[in-house]
């Protein structure tokens, strides 16, 4: 047989593979939790929009109830009295008064609550004097962005990709040896390295659908509630660039952690124990040598996100984690993602090359 | 039983042509951890039928796993037909294999799961399809094809593993255990498809405990005790040993006590007892033949028989009867 006739043989055969595999990844019941990981920030960004729509809704009716002009809003201190609010603003939609004793002297604290239709705005007295102003602004993109990126990077990343790719791909091999029907492959003319192949990508084709199918409906849903006008900007500026970033973001999640985790599946009886030290690995990331970082999936994943998530009012170690990918160029970190999956799979095949069928003893 | 060569040509491109038509063993041993599977097995297997024959825990399995490269061997070395056993690609173009594993790739039809099978060297869908076909309908499981394996009864799985086995038309066809659960029908059809193999000039090697069915079926016969060869040969040397030894066999069939008291009428069996769940019956029997050809007979003439298992208790006993002797001077 020529070269070329292996290439084609062995093609045909990674196919018939993928095909088997498709069929107990996509559907089995055991898979299901996947699904729901995966859908469960979809659903938080769905009931996230909802509330904004309806709070939008809520603004700009009390905006015809209440009408108060941004302008005055924008002009009151703190200092003033609630006369004076009143007389710059008018009577405010909703008020709040507590009362309370201090060293046998009674004092009050009011809360005042405006709104110009768009923003919400909160005057909060001590007795009679205005103590604190707080806004809170209608979501702008660029506010959805950070949460998005938040919640992509602390979650996402980290947790929903990461178990579901252990769920899926410790069980190609690991699943199949606890069933007692990795054999039916074995006995097969089929080289070890080329059925490894076949089971990475179905692997692969299930977890890419899977998540980058989430992330799509995630951007979706976070967006349902921006106005066309505010889109059309979004996307004529970054938007279609970080929807991209993000989408190629997930896959190759999907093909970094999809490798560690089905070598895990041929090197360890228990999955869970490997799942648990390469969690601890990826979680270390940043305290590590720079050297080190490089042999992990997520150093790569955090270079290549478009949004920094760091809100101000993150807790510091929180910060630390999420701040901890330099600034590698996407080429790179796309290459050293690459060579790292190819590394592991290296491995794995070894690993599968030396496998044995022996059910009593798994 | 043809000898072992002393030497082989493990660098030359194509063995000699006398390898090409022989399973050969060199000194192979496996050890699991500290166990032992088998030991010092040196064999040259000529086509035709041949059955390994041993109790449980002898090393067959073990043996046939090994010339199937599905557990490799600690010492020594192995050629099916010339190819080597940790050449997937080459070995399993030649080579069947049906397992002993009762168990199968999750949610797939009978058609399903010879046809995924024959996918996987690459070939055609069309192609596939009808050789999937063809092999299904060798072992008579064309209606039940398209419902899911899960389904079926014990006999059916023995069955739909046959067909994958022989699907591709091996050259050498492994069979661990291929007749249990088999009724007397399908047993016999099997034996002959197995026959129609050995007349081809292909390797068919099985094992059994069941001695009588050694007998009846093989050319040639490897017995194994404790993972060591301990005698090998043709058949004859050995029937008379097995026609004397009782054996003992569990038949399930929806009227036991009709079937108890027609068994009960012949000569040759020595003991019944009823299942005390109503479905079913343990015979003993003097006489392997005889008994099989009279459960043909009572199929035909209206009880519906399930499955028919050897409950071969005895077997270790006629082992040790049969090698004691080598094993004693061992």
């Amino acid at each position: 047989m020529n070269k070329k006739m292996h290439w084609g043989l062995w093609w045909a055969q990674i196919r018939s593979v993928i095909r088997l595999e498709m069929r107990k990844t996509f559907f089995a019941k055991r898979g299901l939790w996947v699904y729901l990981l995966a859908l469960m920030p979809v659903v938080l960004f769905f009931a996230d929009s909802a509330n904004v729509l309806r709070d939008r809704d809520r603004r700009a009716e009390l905006e015809t109830t209440h009408p108060a002009k941004a302008e005055a809003l924008r002009s009151i201190e703190t200092g003033m009295t609630k006369d004076q609010v009143v007389a710059k603003v008018g009577e405010p939609y909703g008020q709040t008064t507590f009362t309370f004793t201090r060293r046998n002297e009674s004092h009050s604290r009011t809360v005042y609550r405006y709104t110009d239709g768009a923003n919400d705005y909160v005057f909060t007295f001590r007795d009679d004097e205005l103590a604190q102003i707080r806004t809170n602004e209608l979501r702008t993109i660029a506010n959805d962005s950070l949460i998005f990126a938040t919640v992509f990077q602390f979650f996402f990343l980290r947790l929903a990709i990461f178990f579901g790719c252990v769920g899926i791909f410790t069980n190609l091999f690991r699943g199949e040896l606890l069933d007692k029907s990795l054999h039916f492959y074995l006995l097969a003319p089929i080289r070890r390295e080329v059925l490894l192949v076949g089971k990475y990508l179905a692997g692969l084709i299930a977890t890419t659908v899977i998540f980058t199918t989430s992330t799509a409906l995630q951007i979706l849903a976070m967006g349902w509630h921006l106005t066309g006008p505010s889109m059309t900007e979004f996307l004529r500026g970054p938007g279609w660039g970080q929807i991209g970033a993000y989408l190629g973001v997930t896959a190759l999640a999907c093909l970094g952690y999809g490798s560690v985790f089905l070598a895990a599946g041929l090197l360890f009886r228990n999955p869970i124990i490997p799942a648990a030290v390469v969690l601890l690995w990826e979680s270390a990331n940043p305290f590590l040598p720079a050297a080190l970082k490089k042999i992990s999936v997520i150093f790569y994943l955090q270079s290549m996100c478009p949004v920094v998530a760091k809100p101000a009012d993150m807790p510091a170690l929180a910060a630390l984690l999420l701040s901890s990918a330099e600034a590698t160029p996407a080429v790179w970190a796309i290459g050293g993602l690459i060579v790292v999956t190819l590394a592991v799979l290296a491995l794995a095949a070894r690993q599968a090359r030396a496998l044995e069928i022996n059910y009593s003893a798994d | 039983m043809i000898a072992s060569p002393e030497t082989t040509n493990q660098g030359a491109a194509a063995p000699p042509p006398i390898e090409r038509s022989l399973v050969v063993f060199d000194n192979v041993s496996r050890f699991y951890g500290e166990v032992l599977g088998v030991n010092r097995v040196t064999l040259a297997i000529p086509p035709g039928i041949t059955s390994l024959v041993g109790p449980n825990g002898s090393g067959k399995t073990t043996l046939m796993n090994l010339m199937t490269g599905l557990v490799r061997p600690t010492r020594g070395d192995i050629k099916v037909r010339g190819v080597a056993t940790d050449d997937p690609e080459r070995l399993f173009r030649i080579v069947g294999y049906s397992t002993q594993f009762d168990s199968f790739p999750k949610g797939l039809t009978g058609f399903d799961f010879v046809y995924s099978f024959l996918r996987l060297f690459g070939d055609s869908h069309a192609d596939c399809e009808a050789r999937a076909w063809k092999a299904i309908e060798r072992v008579n499981l064309a209606e039940p094809a398209k419902r899911r394996v899960a389904g079926y009864s014990k006999g059916m799985r023995q069955r739909i593993k046959l067909a994958q086995a022989i699907a591709h038309d091996p050259q050498v066809l492994v069979l661990d255990e291929p007749l249990n659960g088999l009724d007397p029908l399908v047993r016999a059809e099997t034996i002959a498809l197995f026959r129609e193999f050995a007349a081809a000039g292909k390797h068919v090697i099985m094992s059994t405990h069941i001695l009588h069915e050694v007998d009846m079926i093989s050319d040639q016969v490897i017995l194994l005790a404790n993972g060591y060869v301990v005698a090998e040969g043709e058949i004859s040397g050995v029937r008379s040993e097995i026609s004397e030894q009782p054996i003992q066999v569990q038949v399930r069939c929806d009227r036991p006590s009709a079937m108890a008291a027609r068994v009960f009428a012949t000569d040759h069996v020595v003991e019944v007892k009823l299942h005390t769940d109503g479905g079913g019956l343990l015979i003993k029997t003097r006489d392997a033949d005889k008994f099989y050809r009279l459960l043909n007979h009572i199929a035909l003439e209206g009880i519906s028989i399930e499955s028919v298992t050897p409950a071969d208790d005895n077997a270790n006993s006629i082992y040790e009867y049969l090698i004691g002797g080598e094993e004693a001077t061992r």
